[in-house]
């Protein structure tokens, strides 16, 4: 059977999406609503992921409590970078939160004592002891296969899934409250809200905060569903998936982040396998590089045909 | 005479080498209706900026009922009971016009997550009571019609308009009005001067505005400051302000029909 037909292969795309969808959340509530330029986003990731993992090895700590931990040090870190950097123009920002995530990266990679350095957390424990943090996680996945009587890809499919649906669900209601019109009012006019008496600065640091949040969450299912990860897996590149999958689905809108995520995952994964011409005529490590191609041709054509994404407000995107 | 409302001492702003606004001082009598008038590049606008701490004064002080305000942050200053509005209206273009009042409401319970978590209650309940009273505002300036629309379709006048509900809405004690009524009909124009005059009864609550349309200012204000490059030249009682010299040939040129 081909790749492409196995189950197998889309549940595997189905998890990804679903870590993409609580990732690219983060830069929802950051720049969708809050109107933050992070593009550093990934950093929380890999907070999330490295605590959790760290905790757990080194500290023989009860792996969902040092995932606790994980998510609250990235919320932790949100602030300590909001904190000298939110007073900066949007532009500026940009650029320090880019910087903040590849610092992040460096000291992940040379750190060895405390992260295994570039060879990841397999060299967590010391080198030739081969480290494990995601045991807790396996056995909870054996008693979901068991109680759904589900094999293991399903069972993490439907629990990332849950995680993501129950995170949309949350944003889109917060952002219906007076807290989340705040949030809304600061991207389109923070001078006229602090004029209202709003403390925008730190509107702005909850909004990294709560980003960072569903960023160190995504890090968590990343990591439980990869069983080894380095700081590599934390390049820059990742947040700007994020973007991708926020600007596909549309901005502004807390459940179009899941569609942007899906599509995004598709063809991320999807044409990597697609074994059907024009595809097959590459191979499979060109058909690698075919596939940025082609989402960079689904941005440039959603740019061009339907700027706000596929269900953004078209309404919204022509306000001046 | 009471002690003023709002105080400006010697308050000087530069940028670079302009001084656009040069050791100007003035009070604001609580209850009243002051309008501030002066030529283009006078630094009315400047000084608005100042008192309501967008810009820092290079030097002077400013004080808001007493308390000194010059060095305060703007939401901080608006928390005090002083809120302006801009020259150019400020509509937050992607939130609905009724959203754009809302916003305005103060201590509201529900702009926090602790207070949305702990007190659902009270955060619906004052959700409510600001509805009612946006609704009311929105009815006054004659946008209701518009209130599910977003504010980016609003005209430039009607985004005054919104400006001046959304300022109402914040419940203030000294209202800024930078050129209130550039863009409104002068009917809806006169009936908004009437409301003011009802909040000045009411809530004793003051005005400061700048405006252009003079007749509108001898009119509407029971007080009148004349700034002229940086400085203020003249302030008294409108009738007393236009027939100052000094007034007089500040505006010569610009056809004053005083």
């Amino acid at each position: 059977m081909s790749t492409i037909a196995s189950f197998g292969f889309w549940s595997f795309v189905g998890i990804v999406a679903g870590i993409y969808t609580l990732f690219a959340l983060g830069v929802q509530v950051q720049f969708g609503f809050a109107g933050l330029l992070n593009f550093g986003h990934v950093a929380f990731m890999g907070i999330g992921a490295y605590t959790m993992a760290i905790l757990v090895v080194k500290e023989d700590l009860n792996m969902w409590v040092a995932a606790g931990c994980g998510v609250a040090l990235a919320m932790l870190a949100g602030v300590l970078l909001g904190l000298p950097t939110l007073r900066l123009r949007a532009d500026y920002f940009a650029i320090t939160t880019i910087a903040f995530s590849e610092i992040l990266r460096y000291v992940a990679t040379n750190e060895d004592r405390l992260t295994g350095g570039s060879q990841g957390t397999i060299n967590l424990a010391g080198i030739g002891r081969t480290a494990q943090y995601d045991g807790a996680w396996q056995s909870f996945l054996g008693k979901v296969e068991r109680g759904l009587n589900v094999s293991g890809d399903v069972a993490t499919l439907i629990l990332v899934w849950s995680v993501a649906a129950l995170a949309v669900g949350a944003v889109s209601l917060v952002m219906r409250t007076p807290w989340g019109r705040v949030l809304k009012a600061i991207r389109e006019d923070e001078d006229a809200v602090a004029s209202l008496g709003k403390n925008v600065f730190a509107y702005k640091l909850q909004a990294l905060a709560v980003g960072a949040a569903l960023g160190a969450v995504a890090g968590l299912f990343y990591a439980w569903q990869f069983s080894f990860f380095s700081p590599d897996d934390f390049a820059p590149l990742l947040t700007f998936f994020a973007w991708m999958i926020v600007i596909l689905g549309g901005l502004g809108r807390a459940w179009t982040v899941p569609v942007g995520a899906i599509v995004f995952g598709v063809i991320f994964a999807g044409t990597r396998f697609f074994d059907f011409p024009p595809f097959s005529l590459l191979d499979s490590t060109e058909r690698a590089y075919v596939r940025l191609i082609v989402i960079g041709l689904v941005i440039i054509g959603l740019m061009l045909f339907r700027p706000q994404g596929i269900f953004g407000s078209r309404e919204e995107m022509v306000l001046e | 005479m009471n002690a003023p409302i709002l105080e400006v001492r010697e308050v000087t702003c530069s940028f670079g080498g302009l001084r656009a606004v040069d050791r100007a001082s003035l009070d604001v009598e609580p209850g009243s209706i002051t309008a501030l008038i002066g030529p283009n590049g006078a630094g009315k606008s400047t000084l608005f900026n100042v008192v309501s701490g967008f810009l820092a004064a290079d030097r002077g002080t400013v004080r808001f009922e007493g308390r000194r305000i010059d060095r305060s942050a703007p939401h901080r200053i608006a928390r005090f009971g002083l809120v302006r509005t801009f020259q150019v209206p400020r509509a937050l273009t992607r939130l609905s016009v009724l959203d754009n009042v809302l916003l305005a409401a103060s201590g509201h319970p529900g702009e926090r997550l602790s207070g949305l978590l702990l007190r659902p209650g009270r955060v619906r309940a004052r959700e409510r009571k600001a509805r009612e009273r946006a609704t009311e505002l929105l009815e006054l300036v004659r946008l209701e019609s518009h209130a599910g629309d977003y504010a980016g379709v609003l005209s430039g006048g009607e985004r005054k308009l919104l400006d001046f509900a959304r300022v109402l809405m914040a419940g203030p004690r000294l209202v800024l009005l930078d050129e209130p009524m550039a863009g409104v009909s002068p009917t809806l124009g006169r009936q908004l001067v009437e409301h003011a005059l009802g909040l000045r009864a009411d809530l004793g609550m003051t005005f400061l505005f700048v405006e252009h349309d003079l007749d509108m200012v001898m009119e509407a204000s029971d007080r009148v400051i004349v700034m002229n490059e940086g400085r203020v030249i003249a302030s008294g009682a409108p009738a007393d302000v236009r027939a100052d010299e000094r007034v007089v040939d500040a505006y010569l040129g610009t056809t004053l029909s005083l």
